[in-house]
Order: structure tokens, then C-alpha cells, then sequence
């Protein structure tokens, strides 16, 4: 148990940059200064004289030696507006943002790479950019894509429940518009692989910092033209994730330059490449109305949301599919009359948009947790009042929800007064009232967060695959495989546990293997871990439980309905002196005597082995197909935080979290999770941003710009749980990971709103800046 | 052409580590040109491999961290001096500091991250220069001098001749900047020094405010007034200082006092704040530290 | 250039010939293979490469190659007695204050000197003692957890 954390806290890592093979070479990319150009040139001579430089590949060998990279999803089959442009990793003529790859250099050490990179000559012609989403709206434009006349990507409009009925029995109508900044999550680790082609035999191995081996398989072989079973990819000890490692494009290079240079290359991604080209999210706005009644009932919410999907095409698709949860996710916990969206993915001469915790759905609850700041305010009733009077109730689940998504299970009103109760929220509005006579400014804010967690949709391959496998060894011990990868969250811990207290066998006996592409599934995002990976764990793990119960009574000539095993000894519930470890039953199975020595009926189906693969889908979404998620867990905020109205800054004062995540697997896990992605929405709230020129040129593009929590700016978290066990489920368990950035996030400028109420303010974007929230104060006082 | 990357590699460089003052000014005389010189390298390293500073290859690096003579805090008859190679972290936590030039200590404990003091050295921090550069607006209000050495003598610069633009100093080629001598303050005196990030820890001033007060019966007697990040160097606001002498140290002189030197910064827009909110919290920063150093000044 | 150095190394003298542009960060991972110390962003902002120089944290990505002539360098390596784990580490790991375990090593060093050179500290000294340590996926709570719990192995005698 913990042998993973063991061999990390000693030194023991198999990170990417860990690895060392024989003859190892180095990747660097090379990226264009301008975010919109034409290549003109591109003369790679004197870099290839470099002693030490082995290739150099540029657009013209990509576009020769690769395939076009393969898009993840695709919604114009169905109908939608829905644009998924060619895309390769490293640009041939045109390049679309700052950043861009325009070479790439292999060399025996990355100083070399480094040095020769200046030595490649390229000649760009400048074409005008355009970073701004409205601009890029416009007739007159640039365009990203020329052949596309214009720069929407995505275009969807959803129309849910009965929305003109709402808005008929509306007795108020309210504005509410809210953006976020374009953020990411930027792990300690950034991305990496290392590629090794075997001439030999035609396989590609490789080793990557990834959430998902299966799919990066997939991806990588039709990018290099390479049939599947040719193709292994390994996961190495990820350094954080969050989303950001959900893609593989910059790993086909890697593992074209080991196929082209023959020798095993490895790519380690500074964190300014990462900023620079990675995993952007959020960059979102809304704007519309909300119908309520004067009640605080909410009926319905009409918008226009627009998202800046930056060059999104190099992520082929998967983020911008992000934009259907963002929209179906605006009715959050209540019970709305309609909800209508237009949605725009707008591409800009930005960084490619991918997936971050939250992924998209956390931006309509967001919205949503905004609108009820606004209700409350409008209507003057207490924000968790507006909520209380709004939320699905307990007995209406499993609830359809207007947007087809179909909640197992959830007690919402007991989460909220739980964490009303731990947020101390009384006393802190006392002491509000108190401060502001002395002019300090406090603030409560609230939020409620519903996830869904776990993701099967459809037109994409994110479509649910999953499997594990659980096996015992010739000597007794267990040996568990699935797709869940392990990237920090918790995964071999919370697999152990679930095959120890299944199979009834020591934790240490238990040995979780690094997640492959052998293993089929989908990797980890989504939340998913906990209910798909984990769901094929404990099927197999009782089918192999059972099998195993019914070989020890075969045994030790007992029924097996008096077979029980504890701590990997099984004994006869009749006859104690019946006993025998798992050793002695695999050493049975396996060899002394074998399967001759098995129980006939096992013999006939050929049942002789001590291993067992299973798969889950969620039975959710079997019975209601367009509801994509398996499970939707939930969770309140409270914060209460100091403004400093002369400088802008923000103190949090005190900080409650309550968590329904069904059964929890291992309560560390979760709340590892949990405060985690708390601060990472604190973060969000208040300091972090990806900020652009109008030229295009990425400002935030190393951790001293782009400004994240440190220890000193994050929170004592006081946190509670309840557990509503979802039917849908194994064990009832949910998934558990991105409510926490959701909420908290919203939960900060809710209370920083609630603050600055004497001056009026409403809060119109994240960050929360100092110098934004100073900039609200002096505007609100006219000045 | 410099390609677009994601960290350079530091160029090639000709690494050179003098024990001794004089060995390290000869080198410097000889070379005349064509080096820089390397602390904590908090700055230079980063910078290099950024691709913010121009390091042509074969640089001579000159590695001035191994002088010991040029590592010490001692006080000195009316003055505590300072060796420039002495680590940031060392000057936060010194009982010597504290004691008789306290918002030296101040600044040196907030700069950076406990890793970056335990390399920048004070010395470091002064010759890179940077406008925001954290010791400085104490060193200006306490009317700090650096001995700087060449391999000819040695002359004395008080720091608020030391910048003359952002990143560049008086430095001459073949010149080592020595030594830091800081007046002692007055018992009587009150001092503040405060900085404004973009978050509470690790973080780059937005504004620096240092502030230093004499207080006689109610009336300003000496007042002195440093900022940094909000002009091309790190400056004093002299308008302000002249206002505030000899007027009483009330809130509405002092709201006044804090006006005038919002009026004194040139702050530039870039993407930690904008010009705007540089000059405000010039102001409000202003106001506070001179509130906190009157306050100290009659305890 | 070559830079002929003699530094030590968790206790054990070395004889290196170190390109002067090398950082300590590169001396450490790709000569002596100690692989503890991380590449985070090699800028000196998130303190993943922190190792103990002459016996204080520091970021190993800022500091020159030939610089560490005559100085002593520790690393989470140079904790362990033989394979056993220090109280430290235990402490972080019955606390999980390691999840993806990218920041635990500089984590680890900076928090090692934070306890051997405070005897009494708040809450408050502490998280600004990691301020130059980035965590992405605790939220530091645990981490916080983790390095109280070990000081009360260090109250208690267990240490080294």
C-alpha cells in the first residue's frame, strides 16, 4: 500500500524526464514569434551542419511522412454547425498563433537543439492578427481559416423545457451577463514523451505524460500511419494533469523523429512552451436574461455565449465539444422552466483551447451560480434562500433535468445547510454588519455546484470505453489493470482499497500496474476514475471472487457457501480448521495440479484461470441516451473574505465546503481532490489570467505572470461530507475532482460582491484583480 | 534569428571565480568588456534563458559569490555596512539589521521566495536594477552609499545616484559594487517599508513604498519617501518630502503629502498593472506607510 | 568550457568536470542520475528542483553548474538511512500531503530546513516558509498537515 508514494517522497520517479535509454536524442520545438504569418521560408542547412543535431523536421517532412491529425469528435455528422479544420503538429505554410511549431530539432543533447534552433532561417510575412473575440465576430476580420469566410468554429443553439413560457410568467426580467478569464491549469510537470521505433519489428514504443495511453494509441498511429497494434504507449508517472495532458499532437513529432532519426528521442516541454502552446480553457462570456418570479423562483434563462476556442482545431475537436456540457449544465440544481442558449466557438489567434478541470460543464454552472447572486441582489433575499427555494428536491430523483441529463441522486437542500452551518454564515453576517460601520468590508458569498461526472458522449471518442482486469499470481498476490491512470488523484490508492475489500486480501499483497494502451479505455478526466475504471475493477474483482471462493471450498472439500477469505487466508465459516492461504490455492490453480486438478463443470467452460476482465457503462445513460453523464454529485461553498477597498486586495477569511460525492472510496483521496481544486478556484478567482496584446502575443507565459496560489494565498478549508449513494453505481459512489474549481471560484466573487454592496458593484469578470476590484470601487464613487 | 522557444539555453560562457577582490578587478580590467558578473544569479540565469538579457557567446562570467571578504554585516560607528555578495536571506533575519535599519530587513525578508534570498544577494538586487528592485526604496530613504572599487581606487555613490535607467546603473566598466553603507536611524525615527503584489507571497512589486520620519511635537521634522516599480528607477518623492517638512502630522497633511508623490511617479502600463493603478497605490501606499512610520516615530 | 569542480553531494564527495552553462538542476539529474530533483519551470518561480545548498533551500535551476565547487548539496536522496524513509517523509505520507508527487522532493527539502531551523512557528510561518514551493494539486492543506505532524516526530526524538 502506498508503494507509489514511497518510491516518490525517496526519489523514485518514472516521470518522462526521468527516462534514460540507450542512445537517447533530444526533441525541441521551435516556435513562430507571430501569432498570424505566412511561412515564406523555411532553410534548416546550417542548423543540420550542428555537430550533434541529428534532423530537423519541419511542415513540408509533417506533411509528407504523417497524416493529418485525426479529429476526436464531430458534430457536423449530426447536423450541427460544426467545423473541424486540418490540422498537423508543426505548421507547413501558415501559422495561426504565437507559439506555433514551425521546426522541430533533434539533437544528441537539448542544449545542442537549443543552440542550432537559432540557426534555422525562417522567413515570415506578418499577416494582421486577431485576438479578440468580438473583433474576430466581425465581417471584417482577419480570418484564421480563409477558406472558412469566417471565424465561428461551433455554432449551437440549445433550446431546453418551454422558454416562452417562462418569460410569459415572469414577474421580473433581469440582465445578467458574467466572462471569465482565459486560464489553465499549468501542472508542475509540463508535457512530455519519450518515442522509441524498433526498425526490427515496426513498434513504436513510447512513454508519456499522459491521462489516457488507449486514446493517445489511437491518435498517434493514424497520425504516423502506423497500424494500431504497432504502437504501444506507456504512462509514466504524470506530474499533474487536469486536463492539460488530455491531447498527443506534439507526441506525434516525438514519435516521428524516432522513426525518421531511428534512434529513442525524448521531448521535455518547458513550462513557457506549455503556456505558449498548450491547454488554454475558460475565455468564456455570457450574456442574457433571467425570468423570475418575485418569489425567487427562477423560471427560465435566455443567452448568447461565446467561447474563444484560440486555434482549437489543433486539439481536434475535444475541446470544443466542451461547449455542449457548458450549455446543458446551466440549470445546475434547479428547477428551471426553459433555458435557451446560442453558442458561439469563435477562433482567434490564440493558443489552442483544451480541456481543463471543469472541462465545460463548469462554466454554465458558473454562470448559473451567478445568476443567483443576481436574483438574490435584485430580489433582496439572502442568496441560499433564492437556492433552497429553486433546487430539485430530494425525493424527485433520478431527476431529468431540461436539459436531458438525468441526476441519480442527490439531497441538495441538507449540502447547503450543512455548509451554512460549517461556514458559521449567521455569525459572519453578523460581524459584516458590524465591520462596515467601521468601514471594513466583509463578505459571504454561496455557491452550489451540481457535477456531472463521468462522460460518455456520443460522435467523439470519449464515448465511455473502459475495462479493468484483476488477476492473482502463481504466488498468491493480486495484480490489478485498468484504464484509470494514475496522475496524483488518488487512483492506485483508491484501486487497491476496492480490490482489497472485494477480494478480501492485504492491501500490501496488492500490486496496481502503470495504465498502458493494452488495457482499452479512456483514461482519466471527466471525473470519470471513481465510476467507469472503477466500476470494471469491482465487477471483475467479484467475478474473481466468487470464482476464487468456489476453488478454495473445491479445495479444501467445503461448500463454498462456507468459504470466506480474510486477509488473503480463506477458511471454512463451519470448519475452522479448514484453511488455506492464496498462495496455496494459485499454487493449486496454476500448477499442483493445475486445471486438470479443477472441478469438472469449470474444466467444461474453460474457466481455469485465476484472472478476469470486465467492463462497466453506466446504466444511466443505457436507459437515457442522451444524458452523457453516469453520476452527478454535488457540493456547496461559503466564503467569507475582507476586502481592502483602497488596494483591491482580497483576504479569505474563512472557508466551508461541503461534498457529496456518494460513497466515498477513501476519504484522504477525496479530500486531496477536494482542497486542491478549491485552491485552484481560489486561483482563478483572484489572480489568474492569460493575457493577450492585440497583436496576439501571450503576455502570461511563465509562472511569474501567470499568478497562482501559494501556500500564503490559500485557505484553511473547513470541510464536510454526505453521502447520498448514487443507484447507478457499483457502490453508489460518484465522481469526484472538478466540483471543487467550480465553486470555488464563483464562490469568491460572490462574496466579494456581497462586500462591495454599499458601493453597488456587480462583479462582471474573473479575475478579481486588485487592480480590478480597485478600478469597480473608484468607478462605483465616480471616479 | 532568434526563433521563438520555450526556454534558451544559456550560451556558451567563459566562467571565471576570484576569491579575492583584487584578483576579481584585475580580471575586469583586463577584460575590459564582453562579461557579466554572477551572484545569486537569481536574475542573470533566468534572464538568460529567457532571452531578456543578450549574452553573446563565450561571455566571460564573473563569479564574485566565492569573495568572502565581500560577505559580512557589521555595525560601525553610527553605520551598518553591508558586503554586496551578503545573501538577501542572511540581511531579512539579522538582529543587527533589525535592530538599527529595520525596513532593510523588511524588504530583504519579502523578497522573492525563501529559495530566491537564499541566492540574490543585495548587491545583486542594487546592479540588476530593476525599477521594482525590493532593497532599494529603503537603501533611498536611509540615505544609503555604495562603495563602488576599480582596480584604481574606490569611490562612494549615494544610491540615489546609483540608477540611471531601467536596469542600468553609474557602474563603469572594470567597477564592483562593494559595499552597501546604511546610515544608522535615529531611536526616535520611524520607518516603514511596504510592497504591493499581485498576490500575498513570492510576488513581484506592483509598488514599493519605503518611508522614514522624524517627528518633533507634532511636526514633521525629516521625512523621506522612497518608491519602486512606479518610474524608470527606483525613486524618491522629493515634491512630497519637501511638502510634508515641518507641517503637522495630521491625516488630512498626510493625505496631502500622499497626493503629491501620486503626482511625482512616471509609471508605465504593462501586464502586472496599469500606469493607473500604479499611481493610485502609490498613493494609498504612500499614506499608509507614512501613517505607520508616525505612528513608530512617537513609540 | 569545462569547469573541473569537487563538491559533495548527500555526503559523498564527487570529482566532476561541469559545463560552465550547466545548471546544479542539470549536474544533479544527468550526472549523478538524482532524479528526485524536478524540472518545473526552470525560472526559479515554483521550487520543484529546490535542494539544500550548504545546508539552505535553493532553487537548483538558478544556480551555475561550476558555482558548487566546495559547497555541499542535499537532496531527499540524501535523507534516507539506506532504504528507510525519514520522519519527514513518513509524515507526508501518512498525511497524503503527496498526490502527484511533481513538488514533494523540493517540498521535502525546504520543509526539512524549515524544521531543523524554527523551533516554534504558526500556521502563517509556515506557509510563507513553502511560499517559493508551487503546489497544483494539494492545496498545500495537506502538506501543511504533513509538516506539522513531522515536527512532532522531531519533538519526540525521531529524526536525523
Amino acid at each position: 500500500m502506498k508503494q507509489r508514494e514511497r518510491r516518490l517522497v525517496s526519489g523514485d520517479g518514472f516521470y518522462v524526464d526521468d527516462i534514460e535509454l540507450p542512445n537517447m536524442v533530444h526533441c525541441i520545438f521551435v516556435g513562430s514569434p507571430y501569432a498570424h504569418a505566412r511561412i515564406k521560408s523555411i532553410d534548416v542547412s546550417r542548423a543540420l551542419k550542428v555537430a550533434g543535431v541529428l534532423a530537423v523536421i519541419t511542415g513540408k517532412e509533417v506533411v509528407e511522412l504523417m497524416d493529418p491529425l485525426p479529429a476526436t469528435s464531430n458534430y457536423s455528422a449530426i447536423g450541427w454547425h460544426w467545423r473541424t479544420p486540418k490540422a498537423y503538429p508543426i505548421a507547413a505554410d501558415k501559422v495561426r498563433y504565437q507559439g506555433e511549431p514551425v521546426a522541430a530539432i533533434i539533437a544528441e543533447h537539448p542544449y545542442i537543439a537549443l543552440d542550432a534552433a537559432d540557426l534555422i532561417d525562417i522567413e515570415y510575412e506578418p499577416l494582421p492578427p486577431v485576438s479578440d473575440i468580438n473583433e474576430a465576430m466581425q465581417p471584417e476580420s482577419p480570418l484564421v481559416y480563409e477558406e472558412w469566410g469566417d471565424n465561428i468554429q461551433v455554432h449551437l443553439e440549445f433550446n431546453f423545457g418551454d422558454i416562452d413560457a417562462a418569460f410569459k410568467e415572469a414577474e421580473r426580467v433581469l440582465p445578467v451577463s458574467w466572462h471569465e478569464a482565459r486560464v489553465s491549469g499549468f501542472p508542475i510537470e509540463a508535457r512530455g514523451c519519450v518515442a522509441s521505433y524498433d526498425k526490427v519489428t515496426g513498434m513504436l514504443n513510447m512513454w508519456s505524460s499522459t491521462q489516457a495511453p488507449f486514446l493517445g494509441r489511437q491518435y498517434i498511429s493514424s497520425a504516423l500511419r502506423l497500424p494500431t497494434n504497432k504502437v504501444r504507449i506507456v504512462a509514466a508517472d504524470v506530474g499533474g494533469a487536469f486536463g492539460n495532458k488530455l491531447n498527443w499532437w506534439k507526441d506525434t513529432v516525438v514519435g516521428l523523429g524516432s522513426i525518421v532519426t531511428g534512434r529513442p528521442v525524448k521531448w521535455v516541454e518547458s513550462k513557457r512552451e506549455l503556456f505558449l502552446t498548450g491547454s488554454h480553457n475558460r475565455d468564456v462570456t455570457w450574456d442574457g436574461e433571467v425570468a423570475v418570479k418575485n418569489d425567487g423562483s427562477i423560471l427560465g434563462v435566455k443567452a448568447k455565449f461565446l467561447k474563444d476556442l484560440g486555434v482549437e482545431g489543433t486539439n481536434r475537436g475535444s475541446a470544443a465539444m466542451g461547449m455542449v456540457p457548458a450549455c446543458c449544465s446551466v440549470p445546475n440544481a434547479y428547477r428551471l422552466k426553459g433555458v435557451k442558449i446560442e453558442a458561439y466557438g469563435i477562433v482567434t489567434n490564440k493558443s489552442p483551447y483544451c480541456a481543463y478541470r471543469g472541462y465545460g460543464k463548469d462554466k454554465g454552472i458558473k454562470f448559473m451560480e451567478r445568476i443567483i447572486q443576481v436574483v438574490s441582489r435584485e430580489l433582496d433575499i439572502e442568496p441560499e434562500q433564492v437556492r433552497f427555494r429553486n433546487f430539485i428536491q430530494p425525493h424527485e430523483f433520478p431527476y431529468k433535468q431540461l436539459s436531458g441529463y438525468v441526476y441519480d441522486s442527490g439531497d441538495y437542500p441538507a449540502v447547503l445547510r450543512k455548509v451554512l452551518k460549517l461556514g458559521e454564515v449567521n455569525s459572519w453576517r453578523e460581524k459584516q454588519g458590524q465591520a462596515r460601520k467601521q468601514g471594513k468590508y466583509i463578505g459571504v458569498g454561496v455557491a452550489f455546484v451540481v457535477e456531472p461526472a463521468g462522460v460518455a458522449a456520443p460522435h467523439c471518442i470519449y464515448g465511455g470505453l473502459t475495462q479493468a482486469r484483476v488477476s492473482i499470481t502463481s504466488d498468491g498476490l493480486v495484480e490489478v489493470e485498468s484504464d484509470q491512470t494514475e496522475i496524483g488523484q488518488g487512483s492506485d490508492i483508491t484501486r487497491t482499497k476496492v480490490a482489497a475489500n472485494i477480494l478480501g486480501v492485504r492491501l500490501d499483497d496488492i500490486e496496481v500496474k502503470r495504465d498502458t494502451s493494452d488495457m482499452p479505455g479512456s483514461g482519466v478526466y471527466s471525473s470519470r476514475g471513481a465510476i467507469y475504471p472503477t466500476g470494471a475493477l469491482i465487477r471483475a474483482a467479484r467475478e474473481l471472487k466468487a470464482r476464487m471462493i468456489k476453488l478454495a471450498g473445491h479445495f479444501l472439500n467445503e461448500e463454498a457457501a462456507y468459504i470466506d477469505i480474510t486477509d488473503s487466508v480463506f477458511h471454512s465459516t463451519k470448519d475452522p480448521t479448514k484453511r488455506m492461504s492464496l498462495k496455496e490455492l494459485a499454487d493449486c490453480v496454476y500448477f499442483r495440479p493445475g486445471p486438470r486438478g479443477l472441478p469438472h463443470d469449470m474444466q467444461a467452460k474453460h474457466e481455469v484461470l485465476l484472472t478476469v476482465s470486465a467492463s462497466w457503462f453506466s446504466p444511466n445513460t443505457t436507459q437515457n441516451p442522451t444524458n452523457t453523464y453516469a453520476t452527478y454529485c454535488s457540493g456547496a461553498d461559503i466564503a467569507v473574505v475582507e476586502v481592502d477597498v483602497e488596494t483591491g486586495a482580497v483576504s479569505i477569511l474563512k472557508y466551508a465546503h461541503v461534498h457529496d460525492a456518494g460513497t466515498l472510496l477513501d476519504k484522504d483521496v477525496v479530500e486531496g481532490q477536494i482542497f486542491g481544486g478549491i485552491v485552484q478556484g481560489i486561483g482563478e478567482a483572484l489572480s489568474e489570467e492569460l493575457v493577450y496584446t492585440k497583436s496576439g502575443e501571450l503576455l502570461s507565459n511563465s509562472y511569474t505572470d501567470y499568478v497562482m496560489p501559494t501556500a500564503q494565498d490559500s485557505p484553511d478549508i473547513v470541510l464536510g461530507h454526505i453521502e447520498t449513494l448514487s443507484p447507478f453505481t457499483e457502490l453508489g459512489q460518484k465522481g469526484i475532482g472538478e466540483a471543487p474549481p467550480i465553486g470555488s471560484k464563483v464562490v469568491i466573487i460572490n462574496a466579494i460582491e456581497n462586500a462591495l454592496s454599499p458601493f453597488k458593484i456587480r462583479v462582471p469578470e474573473s479575475p478579481a484583480t486588485r487592480e480590478r476590484v480597485r478600478k469597480w470601487i473608484l468607478e462605483s464613487q465616480g471616479g | 534569428m532568434r526563433n521563438l522557444l520555450g526556454l534558451r539555453a544559456i550560451p556558451q560562457i567563459e566562467y571565471h571565480r576570484p576569491t579575492e577582490l583584487t584578483e576579481a578587478l584585475k580580471l575586469l580590467a583586463e577584460l575590459k568588456e564582453g562579461y557579466r558578473i554572477i551572484a545569486g544569479g537569481t536574475d542573470l540565469v533566468p534572464a538568460a534563458r529567457r532571452g531578456g538579457v543578450s549574452l553573446p557567446n563565450h561571455t566571460h562570467i564573473i563569479d564574485i559569490s566565492s569573495i568572502k571578504e565581500l560577505g559580512y554585516i557589521v555595525k560601525d560607528d553610527g553605520m551598518i555596512r553591508i558586503g554586496a555578495v551578503t545573501r538577501v536571506s542572511e540581511i531579512g533575519v539579522s538582529a543587527v539589521v533589525k535592530e538599527h535599519v529595520p525596513i532593510v530587513a523588511d524588504a530583504a525578508s519579502q523578497l522573492g521566495s525563501l529559495q530566491v534570498r537564499n541566492l540574490g544577494t543585495i548587491g545583486g538586487n542594487l546592479c540588476n536594477a530593476s525599477p521594482a528592485a525590493d532593497i532599494a526604496p529603503p537603501l533611498l530613504v536611509l540615505d544609503a552609499k555604495v562603495n563602488v572599487r576599480g582596480v584604481d581606487g574606490q569611490r562612494l555613490v549615494p544610491v540615489t545616484e546609483l540608477f540611471t535607467g531601467p536596469g542600468k546603473t553609474i557602474l563603469a566598466a572594470g567597477e564592483i559594487l562593494a559595499e552597501i553603507q546604511i546610515p544608522i536611524t535615529e531611536a526616535t525615527a520611524g520607518s516603514c517599508f511596504i510592497k504591493l503584489g499581485r498576490r500575498n507571497a513570492f510576488t513581484l512589486s506592483i509598488v514599493s513604498v519605503a518611508t522614514l520620519v522624524k517627528v518633533k511635537d507634532g511636526i514633521f521634522d525629516d521625512v523621506r519617501i522612497a518608491l519602486g516599480a512606479v518610474a524608470p528607477t527606483p525613486i524618491r518623492a522629493s515634491k512630497a518630502e519637501e511638502y510634508l517638512t515641518g507641517k503637522e502630522t495630521s491625516e488630512q497633511v498626510i493625505d496631502e503629502g500622499a497626493k503629491i508623490v501620486a503626482g511625482e511617479v512616471k509609471p508605465i502600463s504593462d501586464v502586472r498593472a496599469s500606469e493607473e493603478y500604479r499611481r493610485d497605490m502609490s498613493y494609498i501606499l504612500t499614506k499608509r506607510a507614512i501613517n505607520r512610520s508616525v505612528q513608530r516615530a512617537r513609540g | 568550457m569545462k569547469v573541473p569542480i569537487e563538491t559533495k553531494v548527500n555526503n559523498k564527495p564527487y570529482k566532476l568536470e561541469v559545463e560552465a552553462r550547466s545548471t546544479l538542476l542539470d549536474i544533479l539529474r544527468d550526472e549523478l542520475k538524482i532524479k528526485s530533483v524536478h524540472r518545473g519551470c526552470e525560472d526559479g518561480e515554483c521550487g520543484a528542483c529546490t535542494v539544500l545548498l550548504n545546508g539552505k533551500p535553493v532553487c537548483s535551476c538558478l544556480v551555475l553548474a561550476p558555482q558548487v565547487g566546495g559547497a555541499e548539496v542535499t537532496t531527499v536522496e540524501g535523507l534516507l538511512k539506506g532504504d528507510e524513509l525519514h520522519p519527514l517523509m513518513l509524515a507526508f505520507i501518512e498525511n497524503h500531503a503527496i498526490q502527484c508527487g511533481y513538488c514533494t522532493p523540493g517540498v521535502i527539502m525546504t520543509a526539512y530546513y524549515l524544521l531543523n531551523n524554527l523551533t516554534e512557528f504558526t500556521d502563517e510561518e509556515l506557509r510563507k516558509g513553502i511560499e517559493g514551493n508551487l503546489c497544483r494539486c494539494t492545496g498545500y492543506i495537506h502538506i501543511i498537515k504533513a509538516i506539522k505532524a513531522a515536527k512532532e516526530y522531531k519533538d519526540s526524538g525521531n529524526w536525523w
